[in-house]
C-alpha cells in the first residue's frame, strides 16, 4: 500500500526536526502508542494499540530512523507484528522550509501488510491510514504548541 | 468468570453458566446440541446461522450467548409443531428449494420472518429479503419459488402465518 | 425390462426432510466422547523462511494437550497428486512434496506451521496465539506468466522456472500454422480466466479418532469421495493399513470440486488422533477456507482462430499459462490439460487445433478442479472467440455457429465424432439446442429491442455460448494411459432384504445432488417396487465396498450404471428362483412391473415372494446360492458429452457501466433424464456459479501474495437479488454407451454461462459503437465504465 501526502506545519524545520527526534515527544505524536523504549541512537521498540475497522489489535515491533539529513529528511522504517498480521513500512519524510517560519512535511512510502490485516483489513486500510496520518500531524501540532507556549 | 444465562429455546427453558466469549451459535450447537443452526462464515455474511431471537430473524454467529440472556429463541428445530411441518418446510421440498441443505435452515428462518411481515411478497420482495443468505447450490431460483409457494399455501389456508414462536 | 414409470418423473426428494427440519448430520455437528479441538498456526507471508518456532509458552497454556510442528513430521510423507503429466520432452512433471506442516519455508499465505490441540476450541485458539514463529519474508511471485520469467522467485528450489510441466495436444504446430496462414480472417484474444474461490457454504471439517484396542482409525470428513481419501491417505501419506481406517462422509454442505482433494489437515488429524489417543476435530473458519480450499481456474491465455472467407473455422492455436499455486493438489495437473485442451474442438468442425499449456507454481493457494474444471476455461476461450469473430467479420454470432457445427450424430447409426484433440464424442445434435434456444429467446424480437434501447441511455446485448463438456469421468484404461494414477470406475451394490425392501450401496457421494432420490428412482423403477421400499446408502467406507466418489458429473453415468449391473444380476437370479417355483425353464420367465411370469401364461410370482424365497430357501434350485445381494463395478467405455446452448441478455447502463442480467436462456442436452426437477436444479445452481465468475467473483492477490478479498465482505458471491428467474429448456440425445443413456448435469450450467454473459456485455458495447475486444472478469461497473469511455 502506498502512503504519500504532505502537510504544512507552522514552525521552522529545525524545530519540527527536534520534536521528531526526541523520544519523549515522539511517544506523544505516533498514534496509538502505548510503549516506546529506546534501543539505540535512532531505534526504538514500540507497542501500538490500533483499531482498524473490523479488526483491532496490539502491535509490537521496531521503529528506526534512517538516512538522517538534519534538518531536511529522514526515512522512517517500521516492522510491526500482531496476531492479526504484520505491517512493514519504509517511509521517506522530508522537511522543506516555507517562508520564514513554516515547514512542509512530505511523506512517501510503502506499507506491506500480511495475514488477516491483508486479507480482511485491506479494504479499510486506506481510510485507516488517512486517519492515522491526520492524527499524527494534529499530535505534532499539539506538541509544537506546548513547546512554544510560554 | 462464567456468567449465568436463562433462555427459552423452542419453548424449553434453559439455564447455563457460560464463558462470556461464547457465541450464541456455539451455545445452541455445542451446549444444547441443536445442530440445525449452522456456521458458514463467522462474520454474519452468509446467513446459515439465522434464528429467531424474540421473534426476529437474527444471525447468531456474531452475538454472544450472554447477550441472549432472557430472550426467547426459535431455531429450525422448533419451527414445526407436533410433527406438522411449517409451510416453508413443505414448500422447500415441493419446489426443490434445497440441495446440500446447509444454508436451508437459515434460509427458511429468514423467509419465515419475511412471511410474518409480508404475507404476499413479490419476487423482488423475496429476493431482497433473502439477500443476506447465501446459497451456493440452487441459484436461488427454486428458493424464490419455494417462498412464493409457502405464501400461497398460507393465504389459502386462510389463517395467519403459523406462529413461529414457541 | 419393466418400468413403473419412476424414471423421468420429477419425484420430490426423499432427503429433504432432515435438512428442512434441522436434522442433517454434517461433520461439524459430530462431537465424539473425549473430543479435542485443533487450531492451526499459519504463515502470514506468501513466501518466507521459517527461522524458529517456539511452542514452549503455548504448551503451558490451560487445556493444551499437544502441539506439533513440521519438525515432528519430518518422516511423514506429503499429500500426493493423483495425475501424472509429462513434459513435452517426456520428463515426469515436477512434483515437490506438499508437507502436512511446513518446516523450512512457507510457500503461500496460510501454509500450516503448527497444529495446536486443546480441550476446547477457545483454548486451542489462545494457545495458537502464544506459539512464537520467527520468519524471514522472501520475494514472491503470483502471476503464472511472470513466474516462468528468468529471475522470478522460485516456489520450490528444485523446480527451475517454476515449471511443473509443459504440455501440447492436437495437430502438429506446423500444420496449424499453415492452416492459419490461409485464413481470410484471424481473431486473436489475449485474456485471463480469473482465479475463483469455490465457497461451499459448509466449511471443510474433519474429526478423527483412534481406538487402540482394535488399532482402528475413524475419520469423519466433509469429502466428496471418502474411499479415495482413505486410499490416498493410507497408501501415500501415512502408510497405515487400509482395513484399519474407516472414512465416513456424512452430510456434506456442497463441494463443487473443492472437497474432492485429499487435504493436509485430513491426514494430519488422523496422525494426531493416534499420537494423543483422543479424537481431534478441526473445522475451517471462513477466512481459512478462502486461503486453503483449492481455488479454481487462473489461466492466462492467448488464443487465435482463423476463418476462411465464408466464415468456416480453419484453425485454432492456443497458448495457456496455468497457475497451479504453491503445490500440486490432487487433480490439479489434469485440469488445464486433459480436461481443458481436450475440449477445444468444441461443437465445431475445426480441422486443425494445437494447444500448448505451461503449468506453473506460484506463491498462491493451490488450484484444482472447481465446478467444470478445465471445461469452463475451454468453453470460455472458444465461445469468446466465436462471438468476437462474429463482431469483427460483421456476421450474426448464431449464424457463424450454425456454419461451423458438427452435424448431428447419434453414436449408434452414425459413428461418434473423432476430434483433433484426442476425444471421441459419443452423440450430439448441436444445431438442435441452438435452434431451440433462439426460439425460446425470440431472437428477432431481442435484436429489435437492442436497437430501440440505444435511444434511451441503456445498451442491450445478447451473448451466446454453445458448449460441450466431457463428463461421466472416466474410462480407467484411457485416463490411465493419460497419467491418472487411479481407476475411475464406480461400485454399486443392491441388497434385496428378505422382506423385499432394498438397500443400495453406492460409491458415489451425494452432497446436494439428490442421489438418495434419483438412485432410488432407478432401482424402484427397474425392480417394479415402491420408491419408499428403497434406501440409498453412501459415504461410509465400512458400508460401501468401494467408490471413486462424486465429481465430473459422473455419479449417475458411472455409479448408476454399476447399480444397473447389480439389478440385472438380481433379476437374472430371481428368474431362476421363479422358474423353480413355477416349474418352468428360467429362459421362459420374463420380469415386468415387479412380477416374474412364465411367458404366454398367467403363472407368475411377485418380487417380494422371490426375495423371501431367496432367504428362506426351502423350495429352491439345487445348485443356486441363497440370498439376493449383488455387487458390481462399472468402468465406462468412454466419457459422456453433454452439450447445450446458453444465451444471455444484458442491459448496460451507459452512465455507470452497471450490468443488469435481464434474461438467461439455457437449453441443455444431458442425455436421458431420471429426475427432471433435480436436473433443472443442477442447471440453475451451475448457471449462478458461471454468472458469478462473469459478474461478481475473483480472487485478488496483492503483489506480496496476500489474498486481499478473503472474506464475504470483499469476495462477492452472487446473492438472491442479483439474479433473474432462469428460462430453461432441454433436448434429449441419449448417451449410446451406458445403460441409462445419461450424460451428467452437474457442471453444465457453470461451463456454459460465463462466456454468454461476457459476450452479451461486449455485444452491448459494440451496439453503442464501443468496439471492445475483451473485458476482464468479473465485469464490475468500473471495468465496463472504462470500456464505455474508450472508443466511440
Amino acid at each position: 500500500m502506498q502512503l504519500a501526502g504532505k502537510h504544512l506545519i507552522h514552525a521552522a524545520p529545525a524545530k519540527v526536526w527536534a520534536i521528531l527526534m526526541n523520544k519523549e515527544t515522539l511517544a506523544h505524536i505516533v498514534p496509538g502508542i502505548s510503549g516506546l523504549e529506546q534501543t539505540g541512537d535512532h531505534s526504538f521498540k514500540s507497542t501500538l494499540d490500533i483499531k482498524l475497522g473490523p479488526v483491532s489489535g496490539s502491535f509490537t515491533g521496531n521503529l528506526q530512523l534512517h538516512d538522517l539529513q538534519e534538518p531536511n529528511a529522514f526515512t522512517l522504517k517500521a516492522q510491526q507484528n500482531s496476531k492479526m498480521g504484520n505491517a512493514n513500512a519504509a517511509i521517506a519524510i522530508s522537511l522543506t522550509p516555507v517562508g520564514d517560519n513554516d515547514t512542509e512535511v512530505m511523506f512517501n512510502g510503502d506499507v506491506k501488510l500480511s495475514g488477516m490485516l491483508a486479507s480482511l483489513g485491506n479494504r479499510v486500510m486506506g481510510g485507516v491510514s488517512n486517519t492515522l496520518t491526520k492524527q499524527f500531524f494534529s499530535n505534532l501540532e499539539k506538541e509544537l504548541e506546548k513547546t512554544t507556549a510560554p | 468468570m462464567n456468567t449465568s444465562i436463562h433462555v427459552t429455546v423452542n419453548g424449553v427453558q434453559y439455564s447455563h453458566m457460560v464463558e462470556p466469549r461464547l457465541l450464541l451459535v456455539n451455545y445452541l450447537r455445542d451446549v444444547l446440541r441443536l445442530t440445525g443452526t449452522h456456521v458458514g462464515c463467522d462474520t454474519s455474511s452468509c446467513g446459515a446461522c439465522t434464528i429467531h431471537l424474540n421473534g426476529k430473524a437474527t444471525k447468531c454467529c456474531t452475538i454472544l450467548a450472554v447477550q441472549a440472556d432472557g430472550c426467547e429463541i426459535t431455531t429450525i428445530e422448533g419451527l414445526s409443531h407436533n410433527g406438522e411441518l411449517h409451510p416453508l418446510q413443505e414448500a422447500f421440498n415441493e419446489c426443490h428449494g434445497l440441495q446440500c441443505g446447509f444454508c436451508t435452515p437459515g434460509m427458511i428462518m429468514t423467509a419465515a420472518d419475511l412471511l410474518q411481515h409480508n404475507s404476499q411478497p413479490s419476487e423482488t420482495d423475496i429476493r431482497h429479503a433473502l439477500e443476506g443468505n447465501f446459497c451456493r447450490c440452487t441459484g436461488y431460483h427454486n428458493i424464490v419459488k419455494s417462498v412464493q409457494y409457502a405464501a400461497e399455501k398460507i393465504s389459502e389456508s386462510a389463517v395467519a402465518p403459523a406462529e413461529v414462536k414457541a | 425390462m419393466s418400468t413403473n414409470g419412476l424414471i423421468g418423473r420429477a419425484v420430490k426428494r426423499v432427503e429433504d426432510k432432515r435438512f428442512t427440519t434441522g436434522h442433517g448430520n454434517y461433520t461439524d455437528d459430530i462431537i465424539l466422547p473425549q473430543q479435542t479441538y485443533a487450531v492451526f498456526v499459519r504463515s502470514q507471508y506468501a513466501h518466507a523462511k521459517i527461522i524458529s518456532v517456539d511452542t514452549s509458552a503455548a504448551k503451558e497454556m490451560p487445556g493444551v494437550i499437544a502441539i506439533f510442528t513440521g519438525a515432528d513430521l519430518a518422516e511423514v510423507n506429503g499429500v500426493p497428486c493423483g495425475w501424472q503429466v509429462n513434459f513435452k520432452n517426456g520428463d515426469t512433471m515436477k512434483e515437490p512434496k506438499h508437507p502436512l506442516l511446513v518446516a523450512d519455508k512457507a510457500r503461500h499465505a496460510g501454509d500450516a506451521i503448527a497444529i495446536v490441540i486443546a480441550e476446547t476450541k477457545e483454548q486451542a485458539t489462545d494457545a495458537a496465539e502464544a506459539v512464537m514463529v520467527e520468519m524471514e519474508e522472501l520475494p514472491c511471485v503470483i502471476d503464472a506468466a511472470k513466474a516462468v520469467q528468468p529471475g522470478a522467485p522460485l516456489v520450490h528450489d528444485d523446480v527451475p522456472d517454476n515449471k511443473s510441466f509443459d504440455w501440447v495436444l492436437g495437430n502438429p504446430i506446423d500444420e496449424v500454422n499453415e492452416a492459419m496462414s490461409r485464413a481470410a480472417h484471424v481473431t486473436t484474444l489475449d485474456f485471463v480466466n480469473q482465479r475463483l474461490v469455490p465457497n461451499a457454504i459448509e466449511p471443510r471439517s474433519y474429526n478423527s479418532s483412534y481406538d487402540p484396542a482394535s488399532e482402528k482409525y475413524t475419520l469423519y470428513t466433509s469429502s466428496q469421495n471418502p474411499h479415495l481419501i482413505r486410499l490416498l491417505m493410507c497408501a501415500f501419506v501415512l502408510g497405515i493399513p487400509e482395513h484399519k481406517v474407516r472414512v465416513v462422509s456424512p452430510d456434506v454442505g456442497g463441494g463443487f470440486g473443492s472437497k474432492i482433494f485429499h487435504y493436509t489437515e485430513e491426514a494430519l488429524l488422523t496422525w494426531c488422533s493416534k499420537k494423543i489417543g483422543r479424537p481431534v476435530k478441526w473445522t475451517s473458519e471462513r477466512s481459512e477456507s478462502f486461503l486453503l480450499d483449492a481455488h479454481g481456474r487462473d489461466h492466462v491465455t492467448k488464443a487465435e482462430m482463423g476463418f476462411d472467407a465464408e466464415g468456416k473455422i480453419l484453425a485454432l492455436r492456443v497458448k495457456t499459462y496455468a497457475n497451479l499455486g504453491a503445490y500440486l493438489s490432487t487433480f490439479s495437473s489434469c485440469v488445464p490439460t486433459y480436461l481443458h485442451g481436450t475440449l477445444l474442438q468444441g461443437l465445431y468442425t475445426t480441422p486443425k487445433i494445437n494447444v500448448d499449456v505451461t503449468a506453473v507454481f506460484t506463491h498462491t493457494t493451490p488450484v484444482d478442479a472447481y465446478r467444470g474444471a478445465g471445461r469452463p476455461e475451454a468453453t470460455y476461450l472458444l465461445e469468446r472467440l466465436l462471438d468476437l469473430a462474429a463482431h469483427e467479420m460483421n456476421v450474426d454470432p448464431a449464424e457463424l455457429r450454425f456454419k461451423n457445427f458438427i452435424p448431428p450424430f447419434d453414436g449408434v447409426q452414425q459413428p461418434g465424432y473423432q476430434t483433433q484433440v484426442a476425444l471421441q464424442y459419443d452423440s450430439g445434435n448441436y444445431e438442435g439446442v441452438l435452434k431451440k434456444g433462439l426460439d425460446m429467446l425470440g431472437y428477432a424480437d431481442v435484436r429489435r429491442q437492442q436497437q430501440e434501447a440505444a435511444g434511451n441511455g441503456k445498451l442491450l446485448g445478447v451473448g451466446f455460448s454453445t458448449y460441450i463438456e466431457a463428463c461421466g469421468i472416466a474410462p480407467s484404461a484411457i485416463v490411465g494411459a493419460l497419467g491418472c494414477r487411479a481407476g475411475l470406475f464406480e461400485s454399486g451394490q443392491v441388497r434385496v432384504q428378505p422382506t423385499g425392501k432394498v438397500s443400495v450401496y453406492t460409491g458415489a457421494h451425494s452432497h446436494g445432488q439428490g442421489h438418495e432420490t434419483t438412485f432410488a428412482q432407478v432401482v424402484a423403477d427397474k425392480l417394479g417396487i415402491n420408491l419408499e421400499d428403497v434406501e440409498v446408502v453412501h459415504g461410509d467406507s465400512e458400508a460401501v465396498a468401494f467408490g471413486m466418489g462424486t465429481y465430473g458429473s459422473r455419479s449417475l453415468a458411472v455409479g448408476g450404471s454399476a447399480i444397473i449391473k447389480s439389478i440385472d444380476k438380481i433379476i437374472e437370479k430371481g428368474k431362476k428362483i421363479a422358474a423353480h417355483k413355477l416349474e418352468a425353464s428360467a429362459d421362459d420367465i420374463e420380469f415386468a412391473s415387479g412380477r416374474f411370469t412364465v411367458k404366454g401364461t398367467d403363472k407368475s410370482v411377485g418380487f417380494g415372494e422371490i426375495a423371501l424365497t431367496a432367504y428362506v430357501p426351502h423350495v429352491y434350485p439345487k445348485d443356486l446360492e441363497p440370498g439376493l445381494d449383488f455387487s458390481s463395478f462399472y468402468d465406462p467405455t468412454n466419457f459422456t458429452y453433454p452439450f447445450g446452448c446458453h444465451i444471455a441478455v444484458v442491459e448496460v447502463d451507459k452512465e455507470t457501466g452497471k450490468v443488469e442480467l435481464k434474461r438467461f436462456v439455457a437449453v441443455d442436452d444431458v442425455g436421458n433424464v431420471i429426475n427432471p426437477m433435480i436436473v433443472e436444479g443442477q442447471i440453475h445452481g451451475g448457471l449462478v456459479q458461471g454468472i458469478g465468475q462473469a459478474l461478481f467473483e475473483g480472487a485478488e492477490y496483492d503483489e506480496n501474495g496476500q489474498l486481499t478479498n478473503a472474506s464475504y465482505m470483499d469476495y462477492c458471491l452472487p446473492r438472491a437479488d442479483d439474479l433473474p428467474m432462469f428460462e430453461t429448456g432441454s433436448q434429449v440425445t441419449p448417451c449410446p454407451h451406458n445403460p441409462l443413456g445419461v450424460k451428467g448435469a452437474g457442471e453444465a450450467g457453470t461451463i456454459g454461462a460465463a462466456p454468454a454473459i461476457v459476450n452479451a456485455v461486449i455485444d452491448a458495447l459494440w451496439s453503442g459503437g464501443h468496439k471492445v475486444k475483451d473485458l476482464r472478469m468479473p465485469l464490475t461497473s468500473e471495468r465496463v465504465w472504462h470500456a464505455l469511455q474508450e472508443v466511440i
